[in-house]
């Protein structure tokens, strides 16, 4: 699932394992990366890793004003090691920068909802996903695999992609249902987020009649030729 | 043939039989393997008989009973004669002892002689008689011999035979053992305070000095009255020194008291854990094919969370009391111990009916160590290894782990896709993450239904809301109807294939869709 896009601006804050793994990943995937710290040394080491790493004081609210959070970035993480140094951070920024999407991570249940209080956008919790995982790779092996090897593995060619759908385009004002895609183009229509009803997924069985429109955002897996082949048809269209 | 002669040949033919041997072993099983299926069986019936006959014995202490009553205790009798003599039986071999003789005389070549061989066999026998257990079974027989009323007092150890029978008790019992030495300075401290006030009282209060006590045994007998707290008020101190004794004896009374309770409360603690761990044991012998989670941090949570949804058995040992006690307060089987040890999981059953194995403490060196002692009980079993740092998913595998997971890595990935596509994200996390109702769950074709053979074209999943992701099928399929398949080890996915493509028995179908769904596609697959 990965994104044949223009690169984002992606800013990671902390630099301890969880931070310089995710930068990493991030890097990977052809987004641009800066990194942050608190702290002189550890900075140090990500530059030493090749990272455009940048020592701020995460208190002051003026120095993170000055790495212009607030009008160009994509996306923050806030991946700090401790809980309480998160939600502070979290609750800073989103004073600073009301339309940034923040990410961050949590350990427990309960920072998981102070974090979503103080603002962050998505937080993801690694033990409940690695917890899943496991349970997965035990008792639905199958799936496990399949979707290791297919889609969130590494050099897999199915990718879950959203296509937004232009005005005027063929799939403009199609009913969600007869949507016929994978004879077409050999891809899976999950479903469709319609930006007017709020972020959720409709699925693409869902009993009420969905048209599509434009700004809606389709929701599908396939290979990754078949991806291209349909962005490039919409965007002639 | 010498008796010498005729014994060594008889301890060979005993050696060699199988027969012999098997039903030996069988008994052995019935008598002394606390595992034995037929254990429980055997102990239920044998405190049936205990209570039965001791009833039977009280109640004749004041009315009559018919004969009956004496056949029942003669058979009674006989039982706990014949369990006595299995018991001495089945505790060594003599024939091992002759024969253990024989060869050493063979070996420095002297003449073989049949005395010291049976001596050091009723030695070894001996030594089983004189075990608290044995006692306690032989003196269980002795109350059915009437004409010495003494005998009576043996009825209690028909009582204690209990103890052989429940195996949770004889834990307790070896509480005693283990605090000798405190008991014994209690004791100690006790003879001496006993004696002391016992004379004190004596001198003051006997019946010359216009007292009520006529021996030193009364003196006793109310010293150890008074110091229990008890003070029955058969014997009271008339005069004012006599009182003072009293006073010093109830105060160092309390002092016992508290200094016995507090060891045998300490100590019954101790054991309680041990007791748990065993009720554990016992409740995991009857299952098999369950998961062991080693480590019940977050991830360890999770995982018994999702485990229990699914009804299926699992047991949680970590090194943390508080981590235990919350498993425990969950309703989960908890053990405290460390996971990496041989003989913790070989306790839970790892090598002998666990099926899985994870190891998700916080601490990389003990899942490596943990899944290496797994490797090497069980060869066949399913281990999945967490790794908290990078490097450590190599060494995991090396150790025999069949699956390792880095969650600071997944943290990553997702991280990855989200600033990719929000969108999509969002959308597909929950469903493969189990969150909502709709989810990607296999459907087997089932031999010989309908669709066997039959083009995936007939089956109306749009009717059934259902989304067709692919086709697992074995490697050597091939279909023009599948423009991507994918191999995963020894099976093929094939995506989106399309409805001509003709599926057979024990393919599965990868839908997406409400799991109600999903339910009816498998009820009418199997119609």
């Amino acid at each position: 699932m990965s994104a044949a896009q223009p690169p984002r601006k992606v800013m990671v804050v902390g630099t301890g394992l969880v931070g310089l793994v995710v930068a990493r990943q991030l890097r990977e995937r052809g987004e641009r990366v800066r990194v942050v710290d608190n702290d002189p040394e550890r900075v140090e080491q990500a530059r030493a890793l090749g990272f455009d790493a940048e020592r701020v004081d995460l208190q002051d609210d003026d120095a993170l004003r000055a790495l212009g959070i607030a009008d160009d970035l994509d996306v923050l993480f806030a991946l700090l090691d401790d809980d309480a140094s998160n939600v502070f951070l979290v609750i800073s920024v989103r004073a600073l920068a009301p339309k940034l999407r923040i990410v961050s991570i949590s350990e427990t249940e309960e920072t998981l909802q102070r974090l979503y209080a103080a603002g962050a956008t998505k937080v993801i919790d690694p033990y409940q996903i690695s917890g899943y995982k496991i349970y997965e790779l035990m008792s639905r092996p199958v799936i496990a695999e399949t979707l290791e090897r297919t889609v969130f593995g590494r050099d897999v060619d199915l990718e879950i992609a959203e296509i937004p759908v232009p005005a005027g385009s063929f799939l403009d004002g199609v009913p969600l249902d007869e949507l016929d895609l994978g004879e077409r183009y050999d891809l899976v229509v999950l479903g469709v987020v319609d930006r007017f009803y709020g972020d959720h997924l409709i699925f693409a069985t869902d009993t009420r009649r969905h048209r599509i429109d434009a700004d809606d955002v389709l929701v599908v897996i396939g290979p990754r030729r078949a991806l291209e082949r349909l962005r490039g048809e919409l965007e002639k269209s | 043939m010498t008796p010498s002669d005729w014994l060594v040949r008889l301890a060979y033919e005993l050696e060699e039989s199988h027969r012999y041997r098997r039903f030996k072993h069988r008994v052995w099983e019935l008598l002394e393997d606390p595992h034995a299926p037929m254990r429980p069986y055997f102990d239920i019936f044998m405190m049936t008989v205990v209570l039965v006959s001791v009833f039977l014995l009280l109640y004749s202490v004041k009315h009559q009973v018919g004969p009956w009553a004496g056949w029942f205790e003669d058979g009674v009798v006989t039982l706990f004669v014949i369990e006595y003599l299995a018991r001495l039986w089945v505790y060594d071999d003599v024939h091992r002892h002759v024969i253990e003789a024989y060869e050493k005389s063979e070996l420095v070549n002297e003449p073989f002689r049949a005395s010291p061989a049976l001596w050091s066999a009723i030695r070894a026998k001996w030594r089983y008689m004189t075990t608290p257990l044995a006692i306690v079974d032989l003196l269980a027989i002795l109350p059915s011999y009437r004409p010495l009323r003494i005998l009576r007092i043996f009825l209690l150890f028909r009582l204690f035979k209990l103890f052989r029978y429940a195996q949770n008790i004889q834990e307790f019992a070896t509480v005693f053992r283990e605090k000798r030495l405190e008991l014994f300075t209690l004791f100690t401290f006790l003879t001496f305070i006993l004696l002391v006030g016992a004379s004190a009282i004596y001198l003051f209060e006997a019946r010359e000095e216009g007292g009520q006590i006529d021996s030193f045994f009364e003196s006793i007998y109310w010293a150890l009255v008074t110091l229990s707290t008890v003070g029955y008020g058969d014997i009271t101190p008339n005069s004012a020194e006599g009182r003072l004794v009293t006073m010093v004896l109830i105060i160092g009374g309390l002092g016992v008291i508290s200094f016995f309770t507090s060891i045998v409360v300490s100590a019954f603690q101790e054991k309680l854990g041990d007791v748990h761990d065993r009720q554990v044991a016992t409740l995991l012998q009857k299952k098999k094919g369950y998961v062991v989670i080693c480590g019940f941090g977050r991830v360890g949570e999770v995982v018994a969370g999702f485990l229990e949804g699914d009804h299926r058995d699992f047991v949680v040992v970590d090194d943390d009391e508080a981590r235990v006690s919350e498993a425990r307060r969950r309703g989960y089987l908890a053990v405290r111990g460390r996971a990496e040890e041989l003989g913790m999981l070989r306790k839970l059953g790892v090598g002998r009916a666990a099926g899985t194995v994870l190891c998700l403490t916080g601490n990389d060196v003990a899942n490596v160590y943990a899944t290496l002692t797994a490797r090497q009980l069980d060869s066949g079993i399913q281990i999945i290894s967490r790794a908290n740092h990078h490097g450590t998913l190599h060494k995991l595998m090396l150790a025999g782990a069949d699956h390792a997971l880095e969650p600071y890595k997944i943290v990553g990935l997702i991280a990855g896709e989200y600033v990719g596509q929000p969108v999509a994200f969002e959308a597909i996390h929950g469903i493969v993450m189990g969150q909502k109702d709709i989810a990607l769950e296999t459907v087997r074709v089932p031999r010989g239904s309908w669709l066997d053979g039959r083009p995936i074209g007939e089956v109306p999943l749009a009717d059934f809301r259902l989304i067709l992701f692919g086709v697992i099928t074995p490697l050597d399929r091939e279909s023009d109807e599948v423009r991507s398949a994918y191999d995963l080890g020894r099976l093929r996915f094939q995506f989106n294939p399309g409805a001509d493509f003709v599926v057979v028995g024990d393919d599965l179908l990868l839908v997406f869709g409400h799991k109600y769904s999903v339910l009816r596609l498998r009820h009418r697959l199997k119609s």
